[in-house]
């Protein structure tokens, strides 16, 4: 398949299913379990035409004539893409129960579920700002909804007005820079761009530097970081579960996939202007969100309150694409791949048991769970173990390659203090587990039902296992060698 | 030298969104200050293409109006929603969440 097909397929296939569910999907054939189905085909499907462009060295401007260079097809973008819609099938299929049994899930949720992903998938490709504008926005938008989908709770129109005011607001700070970076480069091709930044002193360009940092508060805030994060907790805990899930698995790995294009090819040039602030950013998330991860009482805003964290972690790295570009952005990528499977899992796994109720998950909630659902437990371990950390999953790696680079820099104290605040967490992920497995239960043995979404919970925890052991020299499944390769390749795909 | 007062006067009004956004209780009027943010920022982009001469940043404004245009049709559907649950745009009602439990 030639590259300009596919990264013409994936988005038109999103699109035109999306289209055809708002179309069809009142009359009484296409019921919701359809459109389910239809949405899951879709995401398949266009995951296999995906993974075609991935492990391949390239980049190609998609028909330049049309698009004017603003769409770029490369490995990076082909990496993150496939990454989205794994991430969006995962998310739906383990939500199958919640989606069964609730009522706010129409039809209209799988068509903004899908628009969101034609979002992102543009958003990655975007070589230009105001492309990345607008695909950055439909992915929003449909994402706002969401939050808000359950209309008759309080809590979900709640976290709805809090998301969506705050989003717009945070949106019309790019606007502002990108008008400041206009203003003086004239373009707003990240190529062109570059281009000025480098021929131009760095004293007469106060207004790129300017309009640059208004971009990164946009990025800040869609990541969560600490100071323009205040938005995180109350959305994440009244969305409901699925939609917190892909919100924090695949949502915020969009956005740090257009953050890390942007900054390999625009900003690196005046790192030593933003090094300050990035640290100081990383040290403020890590050690705010860590505060705000130990005083949770429910699972649910707990692991909302750590990926917080997560963002400290992946900021550490940012910090050290100036002194060591290729080791560190290709640590973020990993990490990328790590934490998305282990929160999609965790997450995936609390809205299994919740089945579809709008009830918080308290620790208490999971006390006994080992004894009667070992399976889930196991999992669910799995995903704690992964996400602070711990060796022979996939999070140690990712943390690894972060301190790594972060060492390799000449940031031994950024290290330092993810290595500290890697130790707090192991204080509230470990909780869970002691709930899980000393605690005595309260309650009546449940049946979930749903085997398919307990397939693929089991299928991720052990995604999550083979990514922190498994080698080539093992078997021939792709392991740690292979998504380190695919960091690796879709980090030089940028420079082509 | 035109350039420079209108950037002058689309920061100005930047600047009043913001503080719009920030003081007032009505959502109704917060939203008008997020659309003043935005329009300040068109007025800017409008004031380039007539400095440069050319219609490149008249085409990103148009683009920007579009998209405040959806993105008002959203906050059209958030003031039904919270009127509903509360009877009220007030924005100090909706305190529900952010609580430890």
């Amino acid at each position: 398949m030639s590259n300009t097909f596919i990264a013409l397929a994936v988005p038109a296939l999103l699109l035109l299913s999306a289209i055809f569910i708002l179309l069809f999907g009142l009359s009484s054939y296409y019921t919701k379990n359809r459109a389910y189905y239809i949405t899951l085909a879709t995401l398949f499907i266009a995951f296999f035409i995906s993974i075609n462009g991935i492990g391949v060295l390239h980049s190609a401007e998609i028909l330049p004539q049309i698009f004017n260079s603003m769409i770029v097809y490369d490995t990076f973008s082909a990496t993150f893409i496939s990454l989205f819609l794994l991430g969006g099938f995962l998310t739906l299929a383990i939500a199958k129960s919640f989606v069964d049994k609730t009522n706010f899930f129409t039809h209209e949720s799988f068509v903004l579920f899908l628009l969101s992903l034609f979002g992102m998938v543009i958003l990655t490709m975007a070589n230009e700002l105001l492309t990345a504008f607008i695909s950055l926005e439909i992915a929003s938008m449909s994402v706002y909804i969401l939050v808000g989908l359950n209309r008759d709770s309080l809590k979900a129109s709640e976290a709805f007005f809090k998301y969506l005011l705050l989003g717009s607001f945070a949106a019309s700070f790019y606007l502002l820079g990108m008008m400041l970076i206009f203003a003086q480069t004239k373009s707003t091709n990240l190529d062109v761009i570059a281009e000025y930044i480098l021929n131009t002193d760095l004293n007469s360009q106060l207004l790129v530097v300017a309009g640059s940092m208004l971009i990164m508060i946009t990025i800040m805030f869609k990541i969560a970081a600490v100071p323009f994060g205040a938005w995180v907790l109350d959305v994440y805990e009244g969305a409901s579960l699925p939609i917190t899930a892909y919100m924090a698995g695949v949502f915020k790995i969009a956005i740090f996939a257009f953050a890390l294009r942007v900054f390999l090819k625009d900003y690196i040039t005046f790192q030593a202007i933003y090094d300050p602030l990035i640290i100081g950013g990383a040290l403020i998330t890590m050690a705010v969100g860590s505060l705000l991860a130990v005083i949770q009482q429910s699972v649910k805003k707990m692991l909302a309150a750590s990926s917080v964290v997560h963002s400290g972690y992946l900021l550490i790295a940012f910090a050290s694409t100036g002194e060591a570009t290729s080791s560190a952005a290709s640590a973020i990528i990993f990490y990328l791949f790590a934490y998305f499977i282990s929160a999609i899992g965790a997450f995936g796994v609390l809205s299994y048991i919740s089945k579809g109720s709008d009830n918080l998950i308290n620790y208490d909630d999971l006390n006994g769970l080992a004894k009667e659902r070992p399976i889930i437990a196991a999992s669910l371990t799995v995903f704690m173990l992964s996400l602070a950390g711990f060796p022979s999953t996939i999070g140690f790696i990712g943390k690894f390659y972060i301190f790594t680079s972060a060492i390799e820099a000449g940031y031994t104290f950024l290290a330092f203090f993810g290595a500290l605040s890697a130790f707090i967490s192991i204080y509230y992920y470990f909780k869970v587990i002691v709930h899980l497995y000393f605690k005595e239960s309260g309650h009546l043995e449940v049946d979930y039902g749903y085997k398919v979404s307990l397939a693929f919970i089991v299928i991720s925890a052990l995604i999550v296992l083979w990514g922190g052991v498994g080698t080539s020299l093992l078997l021939d499944i792709p392991g740690i060698n292979a998504l380190n390769a695919l960091s690796k390749y879709s980090l030089e795909s940028l420079g082509l | 030298m035109m350039l420079k007062a209108y950037m002058i006067l689309s920061i100005i009004l930047f600047s009043i969104g913001v503080v719009g956004l920030i003081s007032r209780r009505n959502i109704i009027v917060i939203y008008m200050s997020i659309e003043l943010m935005l329009n300040a920022v068109n007025l800017s982009f409008v004031a380039i293409s007539a400095d440069l001469g050319e219609s490149s940043a008249q085409v990103i404004s148009l683009i920007i109006i579009a998209i405040t245009a959806s993105e008002a049709a959203l906050f059209m559907s958030l003031f039904v929603i919270l009127f509903r649950n509360k009877a009220s745009l007030d924005a100090n009602l909706f305190d529900m969440l952010g609580d430890k439990k």
